[in-house]
């Protein structure tokens, strides 16, 4: 016995650290609603599934315009994003631009797009703030630390002196570090697709303004080819997504779709006005004040519970969905077609919106916890296993031949783990941020709170609850952090 | 070749937006409460008939949210609202001058049905069916009258409790259909709906009603209304408001109205709702505390 | 003559490898004089400190020196022409320095063509540097630190990967443009042949610091015994 858990006694042991996230998030588990409330979803099932056969646009007009949308809000966010993240990259060493950087990709961009709709209306400049803030914000972290990887011994050879200029920066670092930064660039891109869908789903007129409705109506036709307009649109990235295309299609978007917004300075001083805390506002009484504070306290704590309590299964669940699909995408296990197959159903898997499926385990396993922990679980676990399959070609095949199991256990996982833990730390902000955003759809995370704030036109209380959000958002960025600095020195 | 001329005609219509929008043009809007293909050819036809009835340019824009309309009717992107009774409520308070001008002849008596899954085992009854204690329970949209406030005021009412005391969960579908759709797959046993749309759904044929019906019947309240801004008189010349009421209550066409479904519109005012506030208001769902 | 530099009872040390260990001892000094003028020739096995006391003597001199080190530190993703010019950039204003990288004028690149010609990349100035052999890298790095135009020329093995002749012939070049040089070499004869004054390092100390005339071939096989 004491053999087996003699890891628990190392000090930096990945086994202990493992150990201790697993059984959190057990216990979680124990605690969370995840009943099974199977009642007759057959019908609605042989719906889905039929529409699925049988895509059909039912206005080309109108499919096109959205996808019009979709692209121009994704390319017009992704390059102004890249361009501030760029920017704050570049003075990343900077204790406040960190902190900016951290703060402005805490509030997940359903958020700022609920905030910039009530300043600028429904919108492009909403869409595109939206995008461009918490994408900028990440940006700036992975760019950064891109920048701060770099071989710096070109810098050393021509330069003595510890600080350096911009020619430095030009010549002697960024292009040790642009191919990797064009790489995340690209797969921003793809990111930023999904979220201007997303962003439709809460009214801008992108595809997922229509692909909510068809899925709201149980027009599952629409629906199923509104999400092969969204999987052709994130597969067929890497044929335009080029630099040299980039000249023109950047120009082309601010043309087609200039950004532009309502904005009237009485309506941004009535939201200002609304923003400030209802008792301060309205100079309650003490006593009225105290049930305010009340209530908007159960919902912070109710909120944030709930939010930690998902997010902690779905952060060891997707772990392990990740270790065990990104087999399906390393040249360890599988080649040819089914090396291909792998790579596309993982992509597929990552492009689909959690909403969407979330919706679809609503309908099959009931309301509770658990659609969205499944919902949540996929995504990000294709996400993360479609990584680290393609980072496990540069390591080279086992020396001992061996069964593909025993190579699992005895190659692939040891050499891999570190990266693997790297990769699941810096999924936890954005699986929290995500949970949070999900509450949206209707369990009860911050997000449901922060919805119903919004529905009541409770801005004041809305701006507090994301700021609770992104106020754990944070905390588990810096535990992430730590985590990371003491466990995986290497990354 | 049919993509590039669907592309030039985007492009052509972007600069006629721009164009347009040096003038004013009176827009509105309505909460979507349903099918959102059925509400756009339904308020489509709206806007034709009072684009010829005022003599002026008048558009339909689509929202996604009940507070997106009423945002959108603070703000001034429009006019005029087709709102719930609550959602009307929320809109005049927040602009002040606005008024209530008409309401569907069968919004003076508007119910909401709690329909319930066969599975659930309850039977349907005159009197409230307390049967439906510890079953799940999905209400429409957060601020929906017919599917979340006045159903909720009777659940509270006869079990002395919050919705989610009184049942073992308790969901917001969103909308109507959806609640429909999801009492008919089991998701949860019992919902609030529109009896409007209920009825409408059930002609069309896309409920199955022996997996699904209609258990208990709320008394009536008032609900649906136009509602407009205080100063469009103002924006659009002395004596519009009252043009436009009157054509609202003139409206006569079958197929509009059929779309709705109204027989027709009668006049409401701001005190037509009193009682929708005051029940708000007594569930916590207006700032009062 | 002047003195540039000046060290007396110097302990250098060389950063260890983990956090919070203590940095290792590479080189102990008692005292050493750098005058304008000489050419010193740095001797000794790997490991004896050579780099150690370049650098520290970079850092004395900052500003001063064209620095060429060990491994050619190019940046492989930029034009050779590149990374000649970014031994420069000091130099010029950040605006002159933006716009070569994007389109070079023509002034530069006769500068840098001329200087790249004795050196024999002349003709690989418009390759990336990363496509380069290991002997053609260490002349980029050798053309960098001559375009830093310092009248001081620190450099660590600078023709280590070039063969016997064509490194005697560049070190000759390396030599006659800078007015003093400090050079670490393993090449014993070859220093013997070209500088004026010999530092030997062993076992992180200076063996013996001579005059090339008064240097014994004893004095030397006691060195990399």
């Amino acid at each position: 016995m004491s053999t087996a858990i003699g890891f628990l006694t190392q000090t930096r042991s990945l086994r202990k650290l493992t150990f201790y996230f697993a059984l959190l998030a057990v216990a979680c588990l124990a605690l969370a609603d995840i009943d099974i409330s199977t009642g007759s979803p057959g019908h609605e099932l042989w719906l889905m599934g039929r529409g699925l056969l049988t895509p059909q646009v039912p206005d080309w007009q109108q499919w096109l315009d959205a996808v019009i949308y979709t692209l121009t809000f994704s390319l017009q966010g992704v390059v102004l994003a890249a361009a501030v993240g760029f920017l704050f990259a570049v003075y990343y060493h900077l204790t406040w631009v960190r902190v900016v950087a951290a703060l402005l990709r805490s509030v997940h961009e359903v958020f700022w797009a609920l905030i910039f709709i009530q300043i600028f209306g429904i919108s492009t400049l909403a869409g595109v703030l939206a995008i461009v803030l918490p994408f900028s914000g990440t940006m700036a972290k992975v760019y950064g630390e891109q920048l701060e990887e770099i071989d710096s011994r070109p810098a050393r050879a021509v330069h003595d002196r510890a600080e350096s200029g911009l020619s430095h920066f030009f010549y002697t670092r960024l292009p040790l570090a642009l191919h990797a930064m064009r790489n995340y660039t690209a797969y921003r891109m793809e990111c930023a697709i999904r979220s201007s869908v997303v962003l439709g789903f809460i009214g801008l007129p992108t595809l997922g303004f229509h692909l909510e409705t068809a899925l709201r109506t149980g027009e599952y036709s629409a629906a199923s080819a509104l999400l092969f307009t969204l999987l052709a649109l994130i597969y067929s990235l890497r044929y335009w997504f080029r630099a040299r295309l980039l000249w023109v299609l950047v120009p082309l978007a601010f043309f087609v779709r200039p950004v532009s917004g309502d904005w009237h300075s009485a309506n941004f001083a009535q939201f200002l006005r609304d923003c400030i805390p209802a008792p301060l506002r309205e100079d309650w009484a003490l006593e009225k004040s105290g049930r305010w504070l009340l209530w908007l306290g159960e919902q912070i704590g109710a909120g944030a519970w709930n939010t930690v309590l998902l997010a902690q299964i779905v952060l060891v669940l997707t772990g392990l969905f990740a270790l065990l699909t990104s087999t399906m995408n390393s040249s360890h296990f599988v080649s040819g077609w089914r090396r291909r197959l792998g790579d596309g159903f993982l992509l597929v898997l990552r492009s689909l919106p959690e909403y969407l499926l979330n919706f679809i385990f609503l309908i099959v396993l009931g309301p509770s916890m658990l659609p969205a922990i499944l919902a949540m679980t996929l995504h990000n676990g294709a996400i993360i296993g479609h990584l680290l399959g393609k980072h496990s070609d540069e390591v080279a095949p086992a020396v001992m031949e061996s069964g593909p199991l025993s190579r699992f256990a005895y190659f692939y996982v040891p050499t891999l783990y570190q990266r693997f833990l790297a990769y699941c730390f810096y999924r936890w902000e954005i699986i929290i941020r995500e949970t949070a955003m999900l509450g949206v759809l209707g369990i009860p995370t911050l997000g449901f709170y922060i919805d119903s704030a919004f529905e009541f036109l409770r801005f004041d209380v809305a701006l507090i609850l994301i700021a609770a959000s992104a106020v754990l958002t944070l905390c588990a960025d810096s535990i992430a952090r730590r985590l990371r600095r003491q466990f995986l020195p290497a990354y | 070749m049919r993509l590039l001329t669907a592309i030039l005609t985007l492009l052509a219509s972007v600069y006629t937006f721009a164009a347009d929008s040096d003038r004013p043009q009176f827009t509105f809007t309505a909460i979507p409460d349903q099918n959102e293909a059925e509400l756009v050819r339904r308020f489509q036809q709206v806007a034709e008939y009072l684009g010829e009835e005022l003599g002026a340019d008048v558009k339909y824009i689509p929202v996604k949210s009940y507070p997106a309309a009423i945002t959108a009717f603070r703000n001034n992107q429009v006019q005029l609202a087709w709102f719930g009774g609550l959602s009307g409520v929320q809109a005049r308070k927040a602009v002040p001058g606005s008024e209530a001008i008409a309401q569907g002849y069968e919004d003076q008596f508007f119910k909401t049905y709690l329909i319930a899954h066969r599975d659930a085992g309850l039977e349907a009854s005159d009197e409230f069916p307390k049967a439906i204690a510890g079953k799940t329970l999905t209400f429409g949209s957060k601020g929906s009258t017919s599917g979340r406030l006045m159903p909720e005021f009777y659940i509270r009412e006869a079990f002395n409790e919050a919705p989610r005391e009184v049942f073992s969960r308790v969901g917001f579908s969103g909308d109507h259909s959806r609640t429909i759709a999801l009492v008919q797959s089991g998701a949860y046993e019992v919902g609030a709906v529109n009896y409007a749309v209920w009825d409408k759904a059930v002609a069309s044929g896309e409920v199955d009603t022996d997996l699904v019906s209609v258990i208990w019947t709320t008394p009536t309240y008032a609900d649906y209304q136009w509602t407009v801004r205080g100063d469009v008189d103002e924006q659009f010349g002395p004596g519009f408001k009252e043009k436009l009421t009157r054509a609202l209550l003139n409206l006569e066409d079958e197929s509009i109205l059929q779309s709705f479904p109204r027989s027709g519109f009668v006049p409401a005012d701001n005190d037509t709702y009193q009682a929708i506030e005051n029940t708000a208001k007594s569930i916590g769902l207006l700032d009062d505390f | 003559m002047t003195i540039l530099v000046e060290l007396s009872q110097c302990r250098l040390t060389y950063p260890s490898d983990t956090m919070g260990e203590a940095d290792w001892l590479a080189l102990e000094v008692d005292h050493l004089t750098v005058r304008a003028g000489e050419r010193i020739a740095l001797l000794g096995k790997s490991g004896a400190g050579k780099s150690t006391l370049l650098r520290r003597l970079r850092r004395e001199l900052a500003g001063q020196t064209s620095w060429c080190p060990q491994e050619p530190g190019l940046v492989p993703q930029l034009k050779v022409f590149h990374n000649i010019f970014s031994g420069a950039l000091d130099r010029h204003s950040a605006l002159v320095n933006l716009r070569n990288l994007l389109l070079p004028s023509r002034r530069h690149q006769t500068e840098i063509a001329r200087l790249a010609e004795p050196l024999g990349i002349a003709d690989l100035l418009w390759s990336k540097a990363g496509e380069l052999s290991g002997g053609q890298q260490q002349r980029v790095a050798l053309a960098r630190a001559l375009y830093q135009h310092k009248p001081l020329l620190l450099a660590d093995e600078p023709v280590s990967a070039l063969d016997r002749i064509q490194g005697e012939a560049i070190l000759r070049q390396l030599l006659q443009r800078h007015t003093t040089s400090i050079i670490a070499l393993h090449n014993a004869p070859l220093a013997l042949n070209l500088c004026d004054r010999v530092i030997a390092l062993r076992d992180r100390r200076v063996l013996f610091d001579l005059p090339t005339s008064e240097v014994h071939p004893d004095n030397i096989q006691r060195l990399y015994q």
